[in-house]
């Protein structure tokens, strides 16, 4: 579905993405793994457009979106749960999501994806009236991937969905992560740090570290490697 | 008799704290979407300035109609200088807007320059006045108040209902957020920039509304002034924090007219003028989100 090859970006001068190549299957969970800093988040914004590509190129169903400016891509069914959820904090609940309709494809179904994500996520309902500045850690980022919902997409890009939460929220949000994939036949591109949980929900995993990738595999596979996990995952 | 005083020079305060209250939104707007610290800020209201004179001398058109002409040219003038400078700017660092939007201000002052000369202009739109019990106002002063409340309202409308205007307060909340919403980022920093230079323009023609004389190319510099201890007033990313604190300006610089009047010795005029620097000053010192920030 999504085809990356060896993609080259970076900010100012500064090269951070050292031509990763990956695949992204129609409706598996797809990881990427790696300590801090080695570029998972820049290949998530250069896939997505917000960071310009160099060198290299991005494939969507066959379609060359390299140079596809990320508003663009949002139309293709493509976005992001960003690091640090990023969200609208002194508006409601109710208008976070409603921004996350903002194309006009997804103000057509407007009604239909609040309904589904009010079902995935009942508390936001409660919450709808409220400032999400107001809600708790938890609470935030559900709003942020059900923002992300409501752009109606086929590709979601999820960037450490599970930072900064208490372990038992940890585990709800890789059941909501599940979730999508199951029951709303979404594709996911995963990054994580908390790589034993998000092993035990891949399909497939890449391993990246100084900008490229240096593994990759089932995650069965990747779970039985003794020198990656030591390696790179440190588990 | 001083209280007449003090009571008519506080209406007349609040009526141009109006006029004030618009001519900074479109700074707070700009700072608060793209970062920008505009320094010709103030040389924009003189364009509009020179547009209502202009208008109304060359071409006999009233200042009301010069309102959306005004509008329009800053629309253009805003995409202009987006596209050819701004938008290199918008992730540099501040030292390069200042310099920046500085050299922005000296070209519109030459070029107004260039085509009106240095010389103080102004017109007599001779609406009449009406009789208050305390003083007497200018029609026109009324029209200028009443036209900053409806452009500052209609503002307001397009902010809080419409899809755009809400993508431009989500871009300032967090762009990054509004990016992977599908927000074309880019596009609101060029139109939120000409919007705020529109804004900008047509209060100076709100302005000469207000006061008709002394329109020259070297106008702008007091303007920028005020404005920017408006905007911290008001806490700087908001324009309706902008325009709340624009009243209150508009009512202490009145008010203290009067007041500095009765000291004996004293200048009024020139201690008016430097209010603006102290209320800058203690500002910064006791409450630098503004007044009206957080």
């Amino acid at each position: 579905m999504l085809k990356v090859e060896n993609l080259e970006s970076g900010y100012g001068s500064m090269q951070v993405l050292w031509q990763p190549s990956i695949e992204v299957k129609r409706g598996a969970i797809t990881s990427l793994l790696g300590p801090n800093g080695v570029g998972k988040s820049t290949l998530l914004w250069t896939i997505l457009g917000s960071v310009e590509p160099w060198r290299g190129s991005i494939t969507y169903e066959r379609e060359d979106v390299t140079r596809l400016p990320a508003h663009k891509k949002v139309d293709l069914g493509i976005t992001l749960v960003p690091e640090g959820k990023h969200l609208f904090v002194e508006m409601t609940v109710h208008e976070n999501l409603v921004m996350g309709a903002y194309r006009k494809e997804a103000l057509k179904s407007m009604d239909e994806s609040l309904a589904l994500v009010y079902t995935l996520f009942p508390v936001l309902k409660e919450r709808a009236k409220q400032k999400a500045g107001s809600l708790s850690g938890g609470e935030q980022q559900m709003v942020t991937i059900a923002r992300a919902l409501m752009t109606k997409p086929t590709l979601i890009m999820l960037d450490e969905p599970s930072q900064g939460l208490a372990p038992k929220l940890v585990g709800e949000v890789f059941a909501t992560v599940e979730k999508l994939k199951a029951e709303i036949g979404l594709t996911i591109l995963l990054v994580e740090q908390n790589a034993e949980a998000a092993l035990n929900a891949s399909d497939y995993v890449y391993i990246m570290h100084e900008g490229t990738i240096k593994a990759e595999g089932t995650s069965e596979k990747i779970r039985k490697s003794h020198e990656i996990r030591e390696a790179y995952l440190g588990i | 008799m001083i209280l007449e005083l003090l009571g008519g020079n506080l209406a007349h305060g609040l009526l141009l704290g109006g006029v004030y209250g618009l001519a900074t939104m479109g700074l707070s707007l700009i700072f608060g979407v793209i970062n920008v610290v505009n320094v010709g800020h103030g040389q924009f209201i003189m364009v509009g300035a020179f547009v209502a004179q202009t208008m109304f001398t060359a071409l006999g058109l009233s200042p009301l109609i010069a309102i959306p002409a005004a509008f329009v040219i800053g629309m253009a003038l805003g995409f202009f200088f987006f596209y050819t400078v701004i938008r290199r700017l918008v992730e540099a660092p501040e030292l390069t807007t200042l310099l920046a939007t500085f050299a922005i201000g000296i070209l519109l002052e030459e070029i107004a320059k260039l085509i009106f000369g240095a010389d103080f202009r102004g017109y007599n739109w001779g609406l009449g006045k009406i009789e208050l019990a305390i003083t007497t106002i200018p029609l026109s002063k009324i029209y200028a108040f009443v036209g900053s409340i409806v452009i500052a309202l209609f503002l307001y409308l397009w902010f809080s209902k419409t899809r755009l205007g809400t993508a431009v307060r989500a871009v300032i909340e967090d762009s990054e957020g509004a990016r992977v919403c599908g927000v074309n980022v880019d596009w609101i920093y060029a139109l939120s920039f000409a919007i705020g230079i529109g804004l900008t323009v047509m209060s100076g023609v709100l302005l000469t509304m207000f006061i008709p004389v002394g329109i020259n190319p070297y106008m702008g510099g007091t303007y920028t002034l005020k404005a920017f201890v408006i905007a911290v007033l008001g806490g700087l990313s908001s324009p309706y924090g902008a325009f709340f604190a624009g009243l209150i300006f508009g009512l202490i610089e009145n008010g203290a007219y009067v007041l500095f009047a009765q000291i004996p010795g004293v200048a009024p005029f020139s201690l008016t003028v430097s209010l603006a620097f102290w209320m800058l000053f203690f500002l910064l010192l006791l409450k630098p989100t503004g007044l009206l920030g957080k």
